[in-house]
């Protein structure tokens, strides 16, 4: 009897231990590897005749049963985002090929990309920005494009400058790994009814100016003068370009040694973390994601903000009032220099696309001069190809006029740093957002707060070594 | 020779325990194939990458306890272990008391007991993205409903997220997202204990205090076990609560692992990311040992 009732008790504990160590295992394990990158395609399903020029002259159907996957990148405007995925299912419908297309948060590209290679389920082509493209070539799982980039430009006037060096072989790897379709920049939106009022007439010139304009329209908490994030998201790293034109650096001209720690550095952190004590930021900068400046501003709570262009098309659709008190100017200077980046956003083409063909043909289709025009007009971007700049977009609307101006005359991704992984995973990380954090939130002082970014920078740039 | 002497077990009697055992492995075997390859498998995978340099699309190779020893060196790391303790120990302790409360207050004959039984699950029910992001709105600075509420009520406007705040705000959240779990669970078992243990304490003129505690709470003790094991863990990694309401900030004030695990993630250096999940493995393991002990006490 004791036995049997031993051996129920080690049965009945069993059945709860069991659980719990399946929930203990499942609750540390990552998902499960990918496969390694199984080869490109079967013959079966490659183009009969891979046509080696740039503009395919003929495309083979890809059996029914395997659809064509396109990954398009979401943006704030929902015509823009129909307009591209009608596009494609356009260009399938007359290429005779099934065609999927999926439009992603692109918050969430990187995420979704990096499941996608470790499961062997990329899809065929993408849209993406410099920083991922960067990394994946990096790792060979990007397609070169070389023929394609030069095809697209020579029917299209050329390339602009700033989208050629967006993907310059001789800074990525040696290829072409992305073919630019837009590129963004941020512009300062500002409410001018306020601003008149307090006797300015102009944008600000300096970043001096704007705090001291801030400062006379700031009515907390209606209104707060700076609302720029200060939090771990994208648009906390305006600030990584406002430490830029106080002449602070994070890494060298080698994109080796940091030299977060600098005199530059102290300077602009008692700028900006002397506006933060005044008062000038709404509560919550430091926790916003990436929407809490766009909405501070479309409450009418915000003097300035940093934006592409997103506010502008959402104060258009919903609230003329708030636009017509709005204006828009570029990127003020700093003490040292003035800073107008460009973010290129490319389309690129996995290594493991089983449609290589297909893909550079669509890209070529997407290129589409009348298209571009359409969609610029519903989208933030500014112009790539030459023969964009005629767009009636670029001559009437505000915004994307200085989209245009920052396309023509602004400055490369990390300029004056390099542009390198290591830089890709500083910024990744915050690190700079971070460290005024450390200031208004935890009361650090300037000192300590410095070291700490160079330490953590040090060991970030240090594992590329 | 005392081998050939000692008395053999009866064939047939021996027979039947190898057919049986035969037949028990054979029955546990699809569903031990399944844990093999679901479970087992990545997370053995997920300690071997945590000690390579692997990055998406590349094979790693073996760094020795380098990603640990960056981790160990970041200062949100440090921030991180705090964090998550205060985190997690204080959403565990309100869910314990609550649910368990709240759960005795239902296994009572009050009116409409089901309807209750049913609100209580609705944060469970929810969509923990929606839950949050409803919380976030609530929390806002402007425009937040506890602020509307607030400065009605003539105080000054309340910065939730603020430093000081971020950490209670994130615990309130996930507290009333996950307690319904703890009440469903504590009530089951509750129902499973038998009324005449009761009857028979208040005739020997035992308190309700005195009830609770010695028929109650050992009635429902394995129970109680198995919630709290199951949701420290999955308390432990959550991250929508975190990342919806602070991104871990500010200044890494609510920072926790699966945050920091996801930032490694966006560097796409997995062996780093996959160090951060690792890093866990010794404070889980110790969970579940403690809990299997005491399963094994309660039951001996």
């Amino acid at each position: 009897m004791k036995s049997h009732r031993s051996h129920t008790q080690f049965v009945r504990s069993r059945f709860v231990v069991l659980p719990l160590l399946t929930a203990l295992l499942a609750a540390c394990a990552a998902p499960p590897p990918a496969a390694a990158p199984s080869a490109p395609a079967a013959e079966a399903t490659k183009p009969a005749a891979a046509a080696p020029t740039a503009v395919p002259t003929k495309i083979t159907a890809p059996p029914l049963s395997e659809k064509f996957t396109y990954w398009g990148g979401l943006i704030f405007s929902d015509v823009a985002n129909k307009m591209i995925e009608a596009r494609i299912k356009q260009w399938g419908k007359e290429k005779g090929i099934e065609v999927e297309v999926v439009m992603i948060n692109q918050n969430e590209t990187q995420q979704k990309v990096a499941a996608a290679v470790e499961a062997g389920s990329m899809p065929d082509a993408l849209d993406m920005g410099t920083g991922l493209m960067q990394l994946l070539s990096k790792n060979g799982q990007l397609e070169g494009l070389d023929d394609t980039f030069k095809a697209i430009g020579d029917a299209h006037g050329g390339w602009l400058d700033s989208a050629g060096k967006s993907v310059d072989p001789a800074k990525y790897g040696g290829k072409v790994y992305g073919v630019p379709f837009g590129l963004s920049g941020n512009l300062i939106n500002r409410r001018d009814d306020l601003l008149a009022a307090a006797g300015f007439a102009d944008g600000p010139k300096t970043w001096e100016e704007l705090g001291q304009m801030a400062e006379k329209i700031n009515a907390p908490p209606k209104v707060y003068g700076m609302a720029f994030a200060l939090s771990n998201v994208g648009d906390g790293n305006l600030t990584e370009l406002m430490l830029q034109t106080w002449g602070g650096r994070i890494a060298d001209d080698a994109g080796k040694k940091c030299t977060i720690d600098s005199a530059e550095t102290r300077a602009f952190l008692e700028w900006i973390t002397g506006r933060y004590k005044a008062g000038l930021f709404p509560p919550g900068a430091t926790t916003w994601d990436g929407a809490g400046d766009n909405k501070a501003y479309q409450a009418g709570q915000a003097g300035f903000i940093a934006n592409p262009g997103s506010v502008y098309l959402n104060l258009k659709a919903n609230d003329p009032e708030l636009l017509k008190a709005s204006k828009y100017s570029g990127m003020p200077a700093g003490p040292k220099m003035k800073l107008q980046p460009y973010g290129p956003n490319v389309r690129a083409i996995p290594s493991t696309s089983r449609f290589k063909e297909q893909a550079k043909d669509l890209l070529m289709y997407l290129a589409d001069k009348q298209f571009m025009a359409d969609y610029y007009m519903n989208a933030i971007y500014g112009p790539v190809l030459k023969d964009q700049i005629d767009a009636p977009v670029f001559k009437e609307s505000v915004v994307h006029m200085g989209l245009l101006d920052v396309a023509q005359n602004g400055t490369p991704p990390s300029f004056p740093d390099v542009d390198n992984p290591a830089k890709a995973e500083f910024s990744s990380n915050f690190l700079v957002p971070k460290m005024i954090q450390r200031i208004v939130v935890d009361n650090n002082s300037i000192d300590d707060a410095v070291k700490e970014t160079q330490g953590a920078c040090q060991a970030i740039y240090d594992k590329y070594k | 020779m005392a081998k050939s002497l000692a008395p053999s077990p009866p064939l047939s009697r021996l027979s039947l325990r190898v057919r049986t055992s035969v037949l028990g492995y054979a029955l546990v075997a699809p569903v031990a194939l399944c844990l093999l390859a679901l479970v087992f498998y990545p997370f053995v995978f997920a300690v071997w990458i945590s000690f390579t340099d692997r990055e998406i699309g590349k094979v790693g190779e073996f760094v020795g306890l380098a990603n640990f020893r960056y981790l160990a060196g970041l200062p949100s790391f440090r921030k991180t272990i705090v964090n998550t303790i205060v985190l997690v120990g204080s959403v565990q302790a309100l869910k314990l008391v609550f649910g368990l409360g709240i759960a005795l207050l239902l296994n009572q004959g009050i009116r409409l007991r089901q309807f209750w039984r049913g609100l209580i699950l609705l944060p469970w029910a929810m969509p923990s993205f929606v839950a949050y992001l409803t919380w976030q709105l609530l929390y806002a600075p402007q425009g937040g409903a506890f602020n509307i509420i607030a400065v009605g009520l003539g105080f000054n406007n309340i910065d939730f997220l603020s430093k000081d705040l971020a950490m209670p705000s994130v615990i309130l959240a996930t507290f009333w997202r996950g307690f319904p779990f703890w009440v469903i669970s504590f009530l089951a078992a509750l129902q499973a204990v038998p009324q005449e243990l009761y009857e028979a304490a208040a005739i020997d003129g035992a308190s309700a205090w005195q009830r609770f505690l010695n028929i109650t709470v050992p009635g429902i003790r394995h129970v109680v076990l198995v919630v709290v094991l199951l949701s420290t863990i999955w308390t432990t990694n959550g991250f929508e609560n975190v990342w919806l309401l602070t991104q871990g900030g500010p200044s890494d004030a609510t920072m926790t692992f699966p945050v920091l695990a996801y930032f490694g993630l966006q560097t796409l250096r997995i062996g780093e990311a996959s160090a951060v999940s690792v890093a866990m493995l010794p404070v889980f393991t110790m969970l579940a040992l403690v809990g299997v002990k005491l399963l094994e006490r309660g039951q001996e």
